[in-house]
């Protein structure tokens, strides 16, 4: 399925897809820590994603998984500090179960379980979701967002396609305070682990572009009302929702020229 | 009643119900579960106009061409329909605001129709009428479900009645908002589904796409 880089197919094995994964995550998440604090809120999501991991692994007798690790990790780092730990713990569950687990696990759904928890906390308690995100955090997200480019885990095209309506908005409409709020933690967090989640992404190239760009074009219209968390959430999962349709289309139209192109040959 | 009269009545409520089994009735179970007294109120005149509907169309049976069935069928159910809708109108007028068009819908609701076609056209009055109440009452017994989880956890409240103090008024609980949106009625009835389906594998579907790759020991299960 992916085609630039490494091809993860090619001897990688889930659980080393899950570190790669870990790591990248992990940057942004210690400096977060050493920003803001919060790392028994981390803990504790942790720890509720593995209990789900292995209460599922239980129910469908297969070899337990830890990509619950990762989700829990990046759904810690994104959600509001002050959110009380139930509602934290209720959401994440949901997000894990009904956007991974329930489909049988990392790779078999087609939403990212974080991006699912963060909407459904979203929904459930609106609140003000105070920015709490500092440029360290900016930083180190941007760095474990370069890893995932160099394994080939994060495409560039999805990474582009989402930058380029951001850029031509702010081009267009010229004032700099619409480009004040754009290089911000929440969004580096968001593009890079909920957007450019592979396996909430759209899979063909040119099904990459069209998934991409929907998301900086859905993240410039709902930035305008809402919050740049509730944005980007609902950004990526509307676009994720999307993303089958894309890659469908990407293969009746090669289909179709290749059936065109045959019929002249004879 | 000879059991197998009773079979009638009993198997739609869970081992053939309308909603969870054959998935019928889905967009009424969506709207009209945010409160217990809604959902109520939909259930009886459902579970009405499904008796009243399979008992006539069972008494008329042998007289119905079979090339227009299907438009006698829908008449009369429009018309029980629309007595009904004019009954809840007169008395209970401000359920029917509520409600909205939903009790006029249960002229498209698959589930009446359904039983119409497949049952009533084929068996005398009495079972039919037992099996139209029968799939009423399966409707019925989801959409309670349903509406308890969701006016429970959506307002903290059964029948509009506080049960649950809201921190909104000083008390310990917190609404959850999602549950007053369509896509929770979504979730909870997979979930319903997923659990009867985990206690009673014979409702599992055949899978629509079955793999061919697995070998022959595996095709055996």
């Amino acid at each position: 399925m992916m085609r630039s880089g490494v091809d993860p197919a090619g001897g990688w094995d889930a659980h080393r897809l899950t570190l790669a994964f870990g790591i990248a995550a992990g940057l942004p998440a210690c400096a977060a820590i050493a920003e803001r604090g919060g790392a028994f809120s981390i803990l504790l999501a942790m720890g509720l994603a593995v209990i789900w991991e292995a209460v599922f692994a239980r129910i469908r007798r297969r070899p337990m998984a830890w990509d619950g690790l990762v989700s829990a990790l990046i759904f810690a780092l994104l959600v509001p500090a002050q959110t009380p730990f139930w509602q934290q713990g209720l959401a994440l569950s949901f997000g894990l179960v009904m956007g991974d687990l329930i489909f049988g696990g990392r790779g078999r759904g087609f939403l990212s379980p974080a991006c699912v928890g963060l909407a459904f906390l979203l929904f459930s308690f609106p609140q003000a979701g105070a920015e709490d995100l500092g440029l360290m955090t900016m930083i180190a997200a941007l760095g474990g967002g370069a890893i995932l480019l160099g394994l080939g885990l994060l495409s560039w095209r999805v990474v582009l396609g989402f930058c380029l309506p951001l850029l031509a908005g702010a081009a267009l409409s010229g004032a700099p305070e619409a480009v004040a709020w754009m290089p911000n933690a929440t969004l580096a967090l968001g593009l890079i682990f909920l957007i450019g989640d592979p396996v909430a992404a759209a899979s063909t190239n040119p099904g990459r572009w069209a998934y991409g760009g929907m998301a900086g074009a859905l993240v410039m219209l709902f930035g305008s009302e809402g919050s740049a968390l509730a944005s980007v959430v609902f950004a990526g999962l509307l676009a994720s929702l999307f993303a089958p349709l894309m890659d469908q289309a990407v293969v009746w139209w090669a289909w179709r020229r290749r059936r065109n192109r045959r019929g002249q040959h004879g | 009643m000879t059991p197998e009269h009773r079979k009638y009545l009993t198997a739609p409520l869970i081992d053939s119900n309308p909603v969870t089994l054959q998935i019928l009735g889905i967009c009424s179970a969506l709207a009209v579960t945010t409160s217990m007294a809604t959902a109520l109120t939909m259930s009886i005149a459902l579970t009405v106009v499904l008796t009243a509907a399979s008992a006539l169309i069972s008494l008329i049976r042998r007289h119905l061409p079979s090339s227009i069935r299907l438009v006698l069928q829908i008449t009369i159910i429009a018309a029980l329909v629309i007595v009904a809708d004019q009954i809840l109108r007169a008395y209970a007028f401000e359920m029917s605001q509520r409600l909205s068009v939903f009790v006029g819908l249960i002229v498209t609701n698959c589930i009446v129709l359904g039983r119409a076609e497949t049952f009533a056209m084929r068996n005398p009055v009495w079972p039919s009428v037992l099996d139209g109440l029968g799939n009423g009452l399966g409707y019925s017994l989801v959409l309670m479900i349903v509406a308890a989880l969701r006016e429970g956890f959506g307002a903290g409240a059964l029948f509009g009645v506080q049960l649950l103090p809201l921190a909104s008024e000083g008390g310990w609980f917190t609404p959850l908002g999602f549950m007053l949106l369509a896509p929770s009625a979504f979730f909870i009835l997979g979930l319903m589904i997923w659990a009867l389906r985990t206690g009673r594998p014979a409702q599992i579907e055949p899978d629509a796409f079955p793999r061919n790759d697995t070998g022959a020991e595996e095709a055996g299960r």
